[in-house]
């Protein structure tokens, strides 16, 4: 980096702050005011369920009731009904082995593609010979119909935003109520992660006269399988 | 396939960038009936999704009350909040860079790139890149910038700006933006249909972000504690800009920062809410570090600008101050019967509607956008609605005053202030302040104008336009009311 660069950043930041810490000098912070949040009513857990499963369809989402056992040949239908060859996953990933084991054993033409590189050499792959993808998730926000993900070295980022088709496995025990319980009880403050994620639906714009269109940049379809659903949602 | 070279040169832009010629702008866009119809059109449709995602009235107002005070917290605690966040980022490998004016900033954003050997970059939605004009600063150094949020790639193959925060390109309709692409992309098939429209954006948008080797994006909030920049959106261009090319760099004000990740939910949630009524965007991405070893995608570097232009000015008073509470949802321009009428254009300036008019004479002085403060009828909608209840009818108010006050040239004083102060019409007020503290005076004078009002012209200006001048009584109130006592 320049040094011209640097210095009149820096000096920008004297300016800058020393501007602002004038007006704000000796403000006592113990006399702010109290911020009270909203007490939301409690509702039981099935509700909540629903309400998640009802928003993501909303939304447009796909929404697939599953266990370990009928998982892969759900998704193996979903390719063969989008004419899809080639699933993209990560191995050593939460649901890998399921993965490999359920192509595998299916007998379909499917062809396991795992994010084994840097996509800086590789971006003509992940953009134009990658249909589908599927990942797992960490954990669910019912009150917006969410899921979230922290993508990690199996699974990188990507994966949930370039293929046109992704799949997503959501393990109902792991839904909260809102966003706010989530982070703090899963105490997000002390770990955040190199990227969280929050998806809430296929990719989306209605940018062209308030026209709803999907598949905007990201996914154009969002498959969401329920691991442990508590109430019956393949309805 | 290419996108035709788009021109950096706006001068022959429909819209005249400036808020000097308001008044003009403003008769131009009424008269343009299409215009009038997509802006009408379009706010009511937004005006209906918030409110139908506000069912419980108590909850709006609960909320609104808590992230006034998240934001009011955040802007006492500012400069420390500030140095905090640099702290944090840079542990977490973010380098942080501060600019004063968007010429600073800029040219930061542009040596970035270079350092890069950057040619091709893609930006998601960012309304402080267009307070600095970035777009054109870049493409005079020979670098491609495109506008992936579809609103903004529409705006920017037109060669125009975004006319509303959060829709940028809501002053076209679908023929219109049919008409754009044909003009523009070449091997379009003509077509009105959304979906293809879409697609066609899409498949475009998509091998440029193969291809960037910079991305750049704004951001909604910037938390200190843990050093995180979140980003609002529903496309997914703001992750592809972010994630895909190998640098990012986002550029955002001073006042995005807040203090706690728990300060982020119900923000988050007023956002989106009180912007386009969804309860959450399709998209919450929340960026805390550039790729960590054995991590297979995601940019190297990640820099953070931070602007300042004009911020420091409204934070040094503490009404004007509120105008940094602001978390750029829209909904007071959605609901304000001005900008529904004239459109986003018209105002000349780079934030439209009730929040252009208190932040941009921070950012460019009270001098060329004295006009932005009176264009109000206050109604006072944008207060009731703004979720962080920024009292914008009085801001409203407080800048009138500003731009007529006789200035002594002081310290503190806003950047224009007094330029649009008129000697004639001092007069008049002082005057008339006079002859109301001063009882013999007002006697006398309210004789005169009794007796003579005969001399009162008939036509005065802009308001007889319209309406029947009005006409003063053969005898003062005073006088009819001590003959009845007689
Ligand atoms: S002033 Fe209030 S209503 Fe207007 S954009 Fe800002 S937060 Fe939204």
């Amino acid at each position: 980096m320049s040094y011209k660069f640097t210095q009149q950043s820096n000096s920008a930041r004297s300016v800058i702050l020393q501007k602002l810490k004038k007006q704000v000098e000796g403000a006592d912070y113990d006399k702010l005011p109290a911020e009270t949040g909203f007490t939301y009513p409690e509702i039981s857990f099935e509700d909540q369920f629903t309400h998640f499963v009802q928003l993501l369809r909303n939304n447009q989402a796909k929404v697939i009731s599953t266990s370990e056992t009928e998982l892969m040949d759900q998704v193996i239908s979903e390719l063969k009904a989008r004419d899809i060859s080639s699933l993209l996953y990560g191995a050593d990933s939460p649901y890998s082995q399921l993965i490999e084991q359920g192509i595998n054993q299916s007998g379909e033409q499917v062809e396991l593609q795992d994010y084994d590189y840097q996509l800086t050499d590789n971006k003509d792959k992940l953009f134009n010979h990658t249909p589908a993808s599927i990942t797992s998730s960490n954990w669910a926000i019912a009150e917006t119909g969410t899921i979230v993900r922290w993508p990690s070295q199996n699974e990188p980022r990507t994966m949930s935003l370039v293929p046109p088709v992704h799949m997503i496995i959501v393990d109902a025990n792991k839904l909260y109520c809102n966003f706010s319980s989530l982070v703090k009880d899963q105490n997000w403050k002390d770990n955040m992660p190199t990227n969280a994620l929050l998806i809430s639906g296929p990719s989306k714009t209605a940018d062209i006269q308030q026209t709803l269109a999907f598949g905007a940049h990201g996914p154009k379809e969002l498959i969401v399988f329920v691991m442990n659903s508590p109430t019956d949602i393949n309805l | 396939m290419s996108v035709n070279q788009y021109t950096p040169d706006r001068t022959e832009s429909k819209y005249t960038k400036s808020a000097s010629t308001f008044r003009q702008n403003v008769q131009r866009d009424l008269a343009n009936e299409e215009l009038r119809s997509n802006f009408a059109g379009a706010m009511d449709y937004l005006m209906d999704k918030r409110k139908a995602s506000f069912p419980s009235n108590d909850e709006l107002e609960t909320l609104r009350d808590q992230c006034k005070l998240i934001k009011q917290r955040a802007l006492v605690k500012l400069p420390h909040l500030l140095e905090q966040l640099e702290t944090k980022l840079n542990e977490n490998g973010i380098k942080v860079h501060w600019a004063e004016t968007i010429n600073d900033a800029n040219e930061i954003i542009a040596q970035l790139i270079e350092s890069k050997g950057g040619k091709n970059i893609v930006k998601g939605k960012s309304m402080v890149s267009e307070e600095t004009a970035l777009n054109d600063f870049l493409q005079a150094r020979d670098m491609e910038i495109l506008e992936s949020d579809m609103g903004e790639y529409i705006v920017q193959l037109a060669n125009e700006h975004p006319s509303h925060i959060i829709m940028p390109a809501i002053h076209q309709n679908k023929k219109q933006v049919a008409d754009i692409f044909a003009e523009h992309i070449d091997d379009f098939e003509y077509t009105t249909d959304v979906d293809t429209l879409i697609g066609e954006g899409r498949r475009i948008l998509r091998d440029k972000f193969s291809k960037a080797d910079v991305g750049i994006t704004g951001v909604n909030f910037a938390v200190a504690e843990t050093g995180t920049l979140c980003l609002v959106e529903n496309e997914g261009n703001g992750q592809m800009s972010s994630a895909v090319p190998d640098m990012h760099i986002a550029i955002t004000g001073i006042e995005k920062v807040v203090e706690y990740l728990d300060d982020i939910p119900p923000l988050l949630s007023l956002l989106t809410r009180s912007a386009t009524g969804q309860a959450i965007t399709t998209y919450f991405n929340m960026i805390s570090k550039p790729r960590q070893p054995g991590e297979k995608d995601g940019p190297e570097e990640v820099h953070l600008v931070l602007l300042d232009n004009g911020r420091s000015q409204a934070f040094a008073d503490e009404e004007l101050r509120q105008t940094l509470q602001c978390i750029r949802c829209g909904a007071c321009m959605n609901h304000c019967p001005v900008y529904t009428r004239v459109g986003g254009h018209a105002y000349g300036t780079v934030y439209p509607g009730p929040i252009g008019k208190i932040i941009s004479p921070h950012q460019l002085g009270l001098e060329s956008t004295k006009d932005l403060p009176t264009a109000s009828s206050l109604c006072g909608a944008c207060g009731e609605v703004c979720p962080v209840k920024i009292p914008i009818p009085n801001i409203l108010l407080r800048l009138r005053k500003e731009s007529v006050k006789d200035t002594k040239g002081g310290e503190g004083e806003l950047k224009g202030a007094g330029s649009n102060r008129k000697a004639t019409e001092a007069a008049i007020w002082k005057a008339w302040s006079l002859l109301h503290r001063v009882p013999a005076m007002y006697k006398v004078s309210m004789w005169f104008a009794t007796r003579f009002r005969g001399l009162m012209p008939s036509k005065l200006g802009a308001w007889t336009s319209v309406r029947t001048a009005p006409k003063l009584a053969p005898k003062t109130l005073h006088e009819r009311v001590k003959a009845r006592r007689k």
